[in-house]
């Protein structure tokens, strides 16, 4: 694998989000949003803080993956990127990996907005910092498969959610019970292994599909 | 030592559908030359040069790009191949530069290539700024930089005059010079048929999806320039090949081909 290659996808989507922040801003207005719906109909309850966090997480992540693909087309850089020389693997990961930076961005802002706007308790941050890690490696993984999947599917943007919530359903129950462990300090198992798995399913077949649907 | 043919393809088709882009199309381009591909909106010149790029896979038939299978040995096609769309396919957060240096990464080129192409089109005082602040003729200059940096051996470009100044223009003289200078070859379509009759070696012509006709002579004396076309086309296509033909006082005839089109060589 060309690292060169895989940090230069990678970087460029990072500065193309950081310099036009049109996806991850509005995305974390939005988790935002949800945080606070969600958060005062629970009454901002203890027991369902990691609940409430993680499907807020979620569904901006779809605002994320969503606006990720719109702006390829938008540009016409995807037909570009896609006909560089060497392996179409290489965009997978350059693209995974920017994805996961973002989505992990993403949960650590919208746990700080939880923390702050319903006081809930930090504790347990350093077991929540590997799930996030291990969450936004699926979720980008994911992501990506489908960003590139829907690429060429008319309303593509639409279908996304549909796909891309099912699909991420492990993520979204293994972070829960993993939150909750950590808070509680009690023992990851089994979720861990729920989400370790679904991220190696993601990271080994993502790039040998990858190349098979982005061509459309 | 006899010529090969870097690009080749054996009825190659295309469907979108229940749309035929493309049918049935055998072409041969051989090292050293460059062929226009001519012919009206909607012929099917941009699904040929795409699926040729790899951009695109046919759903019949075969092609070659520098003896590589377009379907199956893509990887090694695009290592050999450079397209110019009619799109840029820039990104326009990243300045002129970002854009250059991506480029140079993902080809594994040195930057200080890029730095010196940059200068190349022209773009050297530009080179910090956002490319979304960039005109339309600044955004095909960049990407004509981005062609020269691949270096490639099949060159496919698609409408490369739009938007280009004469100095613009130029450039796609001197890169499509440069890649049969190397012993390239280059399938160029475009409707801006006077300028791209200079560079070309060969004439090919599809209407509909079909290729009309090709030179095949040209190919076999490649000091001549030669055009055949069989449908003769709307009455501008026919016009400028009649007055191409005529005009450059070749003393030779047109002459009626099997087809029904007419044929006639330069010197």
């Amino acid at each position: 694998m060309g690292w060169r290659r895989v940090h230069a996808v990678a970087r460029k989507d990072l500065l193309v989000e950081w310099r036009g922040r049109d996806g991850l801003l509005p995305a974390g207005g939005f988790g935002l949003a949800v945080l606070l719906v969600l958060g005062l109909v629970t009454g901002g309850s203890a027991e369902a803080a990691a609940a409430v966090l993680w499907v807020s997480v979620l569904l901006a992540a779809v605002l994320v993956v969503g606006r990720s693909t719109e702006r390829e087309g938008e540009e016409g850089t995807l037909e570009t990127l896609l006909l560089y020389p060497g392996s179409r693997e290489e965009l997978f990961w350059g693209k995974w990996l920017a994805l996961a930076v973002l989505v992990a961005v993403l949960a650590a802002a919208l746990w700080c907005g939880q923390v702050l706007l319903f006081n809930a308790s930090p504790r347990g941050w350093a077991g929540l910092g590997l799930v996030v890690v291990l969450a936004a490696a699926g979720l980008g993984a994911v992501g990506t498969l489908f960003a590139a999947l829907l690429h060429h599917v008319r309303a593509g943007r639409l279908l996304l959610p549909l796909l891309f919530l099912p699909t991420a359903l492990p993520v979204l129950l293994a972070g829960i019970r993993l939150t909750e462990a950590a808070s509680r300090g009690t023992p990851p198992e089994p979720w861990l292994g729920v989400l370790v798995v679904f991220d190696g399913l993601f990271l080994l077949v993502g790039p040998v599909l990858y190349e098979v649907v982005v061509e459309g | 030592m006899r010529p090969v043919d870097l690009v080749v393809a054996e009825g190659l088709g295309r469907r979108f559908g229940r749309v035929v882009a493309l049918h049935d199309v055998w072409l041969r381009v051989r090292e050293g030359s460059c062929l226009l591909l001519a012919g009206p909106n909607g012929a099917g010149k941009t699904t040929l040069l795409r699926i040729l790029a790899t951009a695109l896979r046919p759903t019949a038939g075969r092609a070659w790009v520098c003896g590589y299978d377009v379907i199956s040995q893509g990887p090694r096609v695009r290592e050999v191949c450079a397209y110019l769309g009619p799109a840029p396919g820039l990104y326009s957060a990243l300045t002129g530069w970002e854009n250059l240096c991506f480029a140079a990464d993902l080809c594994g080129r040195p930057r200080a290539l890029a730095r010196q192409l940059m200068a190349r089109v022209g773009l050297e005082g530009v080179a910090h700024r956002a490319v979304g602040t960039y005109s339309l003729g600044m955004r095909r200059r960049l990407a004509l930089a981005r062609v020269f940096l691949q270096e490639p051996r099949a060159l496919f470009l698609d409408e490369p005059f739009v938007g280009l100044d004469e100095p613009g223009v130029r450039l796609v003289e001197e890169l499509v010079r440069e890649v049969k200078a190397r012993g390239g070859a280059v399938v160029l379509a475009t409707h801006e048929r006077e300028r791209a009759w200079r560079m070309s070696d060969a004439v090919a012509v599809l209407r509909s999806g079909t290729l009309v006709e090709h030179t095949p002579s040209a190919l076999d004396h490649p000091k001549n320039r030669c055009a055949i076309f069989g449908d003769p086309g709307p009455p501008p296509l026919e016009g400028f090949f009649r007055d191409a033909l005529l005009g450059a006082g070749s003393g030779r005839p047109l002459r009626h081909t099997d087809r029904g089109g007419v044929a006639g060589v330069l010197p």
